[in-house]
């Protein structure tokens, strides 16, 4: 379609095509010109040559000397009166010894729902983005990481402040049984007989609840969907989240189930029920670490309460007084026991660029809530379901986030949700948490309401919140795909717009191309691992990995070092994220593991139909 | 003749209100009914017996004599009166009070005469100009007067020698009146388009013809203009073509001057009727008219009547709405897709077709020029389209049939081409004249 005056002078070097038939004798000016943002696909099949077709910047003005069509690459034998674009000065060369990419790019703008690059001379340099409704697929980005490994360090280190520390004590659990009692004797876990009934008694919705134990024996045993996977953690003494002391089990995880009394899965886009060992991507942060025993309850509620608020809610509910009581008895555990500690520190770092991390969680009602701050690590007592906040922004700091502040209902689409067991190993904020290149001030949680007007209403609060931080760079990351990238892509764009540079992080691939965009969206990651480039039903699979926290990092830092970013392809291509990853190794000299996709699986059936 | 129906809404703004009831006998100009808000007078178009009044229209069973004489409307020294008593209203489609629209000042400015006649297949615009060129220059003249326009301009289009000559004869030795030459494209008709081409001036889509000093007026409501104040004679009457496949088609005949609030039944009844089988019967044009029932009534702003041949079955293809301000709107689309037994998996809009009231017909912002269409063309064909349904002007339509449209597999149908088809009318697809005429009158 015809461009603007304005978008032609910020592709003033892409090839002039008509966009339309003009008549020979006509002065061309924008209104005759195609969007260079299309050429790509056209290109690609074979409706388009631009072959010899002068640039955007030489047409305007000149004079067509025969008439042609829509489509036509504009040649200097069709045009009169053309301008000569003085050559543009080469960009200074010397700075980047990474592989040389054959152009940077720098603002976009989005014209009618489709995002536009504007292409510069550059070097080095990539950037991926997810076009709005008119690409087939999201993509993933790219940095330039010269400019990571060799920033200068500041004429004045200050010193790093430690502002708090929390401590995990991990206690070694081989072995889960049932008994008369809850209590842990040396490495084994009794749950008391006959809880069950109190479970579902607590609970008006819940009319049935049964706890497995799943050893790796019985991984590859049927289950019905998996709502969360949760940590078994506990406070000691009066410390609050974030700061003191917890306790820990290791080897064990809770492990929550179930469907209505008609055996409708708890779940909506897709669920992940069926063979355990095929469906679970192992090791993923929210999800069990192959070798651990899963404490499984299989809650039955009330019918067609499924996707209502307060069924997955009381299915939390019911399962936490199992929880609760294996805390309680976690509490009194001899120190003796501990088998491990591990200190994690919240250092500022004045002087260094100042990042946050803004982590959009669901919260269009259903199981797509959240509760906030809980008393226990992942615990619902206490924990505010931030549906109920009005999803508004809520700080919070890197500690609590490890500590469990998130008891996440969101548990289905499995394959890009994060579970709670995501937040207490969450990746980019261990990532930015060790970084000492980086001064990271707090991670804001905000929901993603059900309501355009609401979503919009959050978005601006969050701008709002990152403005009065004063920060130099920021994160935005969102689970799932779809209906919650409308206020994602409006966070980025209200951060974005006060002129903090900011990286994305979604799932996006192929299934979950963006819907919408903005000119801030520049700098995406994308954090699907699926070979596909689909919600593959896996649990977990397309979650924020520390691969990508990686990636965004160097991203964030190569763009708040002035750097920019390099236009995507038009499609999803997974070829993007290895050479990213490529470039940052070659860079930082470090190797970084890629994890594993469902490939790694035993086939289930659901797959193999998905697949075929 | 059965019935007639005259509907108390046929103009733009407020129903009338009735002012007679059943029983009452009526005559050729008896005023029937008023205007409650923006509107204009309603007068019966027959000698004969109110038969029913109700929320829609006023009923009438026509006497079997129909005498040619009418009862006068009041004279008046004040022409503007007299358009506004005789009840007349833009009769190009559009419907909007003249009496209204000629009292603004247009401070020395231009009428421009719309006698583009857009809508491929009509002629009654152009047989009028045929046959009372000078009739019709006198009605400008009186629209000039009313309106302080010092000038005017018959937009016609080149094609139309014979209309061109006579309005050349009838305007000799009027300095102030000339004729500009539009190119047989389509839509020059429309206002803004009018004016544009005239004048060279690009108005705003919510723009009237006003902010450029004109007025733009249809010819055939010149005429009744110029009757109203000659001859004193009420709006009763509208030239009609009855168009298609109908006997004695498909080339359009042409009725002058019958009685408003005619069924549809009756005017195909006047030319011998429907010609074995047929897809559906369009009131109005190709572009902008919409289906109807052989029981509707005609209108103030009835142009035509168009019955069309079958629609191709597409057995349930997948299809891509293209719509645009040119044509139909997206319920007639899908209407259409409908019709070709075609299932919708997208609905675009042209770029230029801006929605500038919710629910109103969206309005080009540069009528006939194309903004280039293959960003939609994809998006459809992303949807999964097989055919394309468009209902774009001639200029976008060449864009989209010139874009790759074909070479992607993609099929076009264009809203027009069950009607193109039945009149013999090449389907609106390659553009193939140019947008630029030749101003020299010299051979007409």
């Amino acid at each position: 379609m015809s461009i603007s005056a304005e978008y032609a002078l910020e592709h003033k070097n892409d090839p002039a095509v008509l966009c339309c038939r003009a008549e020979a004798g006509v002065v061309l000016s924008e209104h005759n010109l195609e969007d260079p943002a299309i050429f790509d696909d056209l290109v690609e099949s074979g409706l388009l040559k631009l072959d010899g077709a002068v640039t955007i910047g030489q047409a305007m003005g000149a004079t067509l000397t025969k008439t042609a069509d829509s489509l036509t690459p504009l040649t200097p034998d069709l045009l009169e009166g053309m301008k000569d674009v003085e050559e543009e000065a080469p960009a200074a060369e010397e700075a980047a010894p990474a592989a040389a990419a054959p152009a940077a790019a720098a603002p976009a703008a989005v014209n009618g729902g489709v995002l536009k690059i504007h292409i510069d001379e550059g070097k080095g340099i990539d950037l991926e983005l997810p076009i709005g409704a008119f690409a087939a697929a999201g993509t993933a980005g790219a940095v330039v990481p010269a400019a990571v490994a060799g920033a200068a360090a500041p004429a004045e280190e200050a010193e790093e402040k430690v502002i708090r520390t929390l401590t995990r004590k991990h206690f070694k659990i081989t072995e889960v049984k049932r008994g008369p009692e809850t209590k842990i004797e040396g490495t084994t876990l009794y749950i008391r007989e006959g809880i069950e009934k109190e479970c579902i008694d607590s609970q008006e919705l819940v009319h049935d609840l049964k706890i497995d134990i799943i050893t790796p024996a019985e991984y590859h045993t049927y289950s019905e969907t998996i709502m969360d996977v949760q940590p078994i953690a506990t406070k000691e003494g009066d410390a609050v989240l974030g700061a003191g002391v917890t306790r820990v089990l290791d080897g064990v995880v809770m492990m929550l189930t179930g469907t209505d009394d008609n055996g409708v899965q708890i779940g909506e886009f897709g669920s992940s029920e069926g063979i355990l060992d095929e469906n679970i991507m192992w090791g993923r942060p929210g999800c069990p670490d192959k070798g651990e025993i899963f404490i499984k309850t299989q809650i039955t509620i009330k019918e067609k309460t499924n996707m209502t608020r307060p069924g997955p809610l009381a299915a939390h509910h019911a399962t936490d007084i199992i929880t609760q009581e294996i805390r309680v008895a976690l509490k009194d555990l001899d120190e003796s026991l501990v088998v491990s500690t591990e200190t994690f520190e919240q250092k500022r770092h004045p002087h260094k660029k100042k990042v946050v991390i803004v982590k959009e969680i669901m919260g269009q009602g259903a199981m797509h809530d959240n509760l906030l701050l809980p008393m226990e690590p992942v615990g619902m007592l206490g924990g505010k379901p931030n549906v109920d906040l009005g999803n508004v922004p809520v700080v919070c700091n890197p500690l609590e986030i490890l500590d469990g502040a998130v008891h996440a209902l969101t548990c289905i689409g499995p394959a890009s949700k994060e579970m709670s067991r995501h937040y207490w190993r969450e990746p980019l904020v261990l990532e930015c948490l060790s970084d000492p290149e980086i001064d990271l001030c707090g991670v804001v949680l905000v929901g993603s309401p059900q309501i355009n007007g609401e979503k919009f209403y959050v978005s601006r609060r969050v701008g709002q919140t990152v403005e009065s931080m004063d920060v130099d760079g920021a994160f935005v990351t969102t689970e799932g795909f779809g209906n919650n990238h409308v206020d994602f892509a409006s966070h980025l764009e209200q951060i974005g717009m006060r002129g903090v540079p900011v990286v994305g992080m979604s799932f996006c691939a192929v299934q979950g191309a963006l819907v919408v965009g903005n000119k801030y969206m520049t700098s995406m990651v994308d954090n699907n691992k699926s070979e596909a480039g689909i919600e593959n039903e896996v649990l977990g699979c397309n979650t924020l990995c520390q691969e990508d926290a990686i990636r965004a990092l160097a991203m964030l830092k190569a763009q708040m070092a002035g750097e920019a970013v390099k236009a995507p392809e038009k499609k999803w291509n997974p070829n993007v994220k290895a050479t990213n990853i490529e470039l940052i190794e070659t860079a930082t000299g470090k190797k970084i593991d890629l994890v594993p996709n469902e490939q790694s699986l035993p086939m289930s059936q659901k797959r193999k139909e998905k697949y075929n | 003749m059965r019935k007639i129906k005259l509907l108390l809404k046929q103009h733009v703004g407020a129903p009338c209100a009735a002012i007679v009831k059943p029983g009452d006998k009526v005559e050729k100009g008896t005023l029937i009914a008023t205007p409650t808000g923006l509107g204009a007078n309603i007068f019966s178009s027959v000698y004969g017996t109110v038969e029913e009044v109700n929320d829609q229209a006023i009923v009438i069973l026509p006497d079997d004599e129909q005498p040619d004489r009418y009862i006068p409307i009041k004279k008046s020294d004040n022409k503007l009166d007299m358009v506004k008593e005789a009840g007349i209203v833009g009769m190009g489609g559009a419907g909007f009070p003249t009496g209204v629209k000629l009292a603004a000042d247009l401070e020395g400015g231009y009428i421009l005469v719309n006698a583009a006649e857009c809508e491929p297949g009509l002629r009654h615009n152009i047989m009028q100009l045929e046959q009372q060129a000078e009739k019709t220059v006198r009605g400008v003249e009186y629209c000039m007067e009313m309106s302080n326009a010092k000038k005017a301009i018959f937009a016609i289009k080149r094609k139309n020698a014979r209309a061109i000559s006579a309005i050349k004869k009838a305007i000799a030795n009027k300095p102030d009146i000339s004729i500009h030459l539009l190119p047989d494209i389509y839509p020059m008709g429309e206002e803004r388009a009018v004016v544009r081409e005239c004048l060279g001036i690009l108005l705003g889509p919510t723009q009237l013809p006003s902010a450029a000093h004109a007025n733009v007026v249809n010819c055939e409501t010149v005429l009744r203009v110029a009757e109203a104040i000659e001859d004193q004679k009420p709006c009763i009457c509208k030239n009609i073509s009855v168009v298609g496949k109908v006997h004695g088609g498909p080339e359009a005949q042409v009725f002058m001057d019958m009685p408003v609030g005619i069924s549809v039944e009756d005017m195909l009844e006047k030319v011998g009727g429907i010609d074995g089988e047929y897809g559906e019967i369009i009131m109005g044009g190709a572009f902008t008219g919409l289906p109807t029932t052989l029981e509707a009534p005609t209108t103030k702003t009835t142009g035509a009547i168009m019955v069309t041949v079958p629609f191709l079955d597409l057995h349930g293809a997948k299809v891509g709405l293209l719509v645009c301000a040119c044509g139909g709107g997206e319920a007639r689309m899908r209407d259409i897709a409908k019709k070709y037994n075609a299932e919708v998996v997208s609905v675009t809009f042209c770029k230029q077709a801006i929605e500038v009231k919710p629910g109103a017909p969206r309005k080009c912002e540069n009528p006939g020029n194309c903004p280039g269409q293959i960003a939609k063309v994809l998006e459809m064909k992303r949807a999964g389209a097989e055919y394309l349904i468009i209902g774009n002007c001639s200029d976008c339509s060449n864009t989209v049939v010139t874009c790759g449209t074909l070479k992607m597999g993609l099929k076009i149908i264009h809203q027009t081409d069950h009607v193109m088809r039945t009149i013999h009318h090449p389907l609106y697809r390659h553009l193939t004249v140019s947008k630029t005429v030749d101003q020299d009158l010299s051979e007409f």
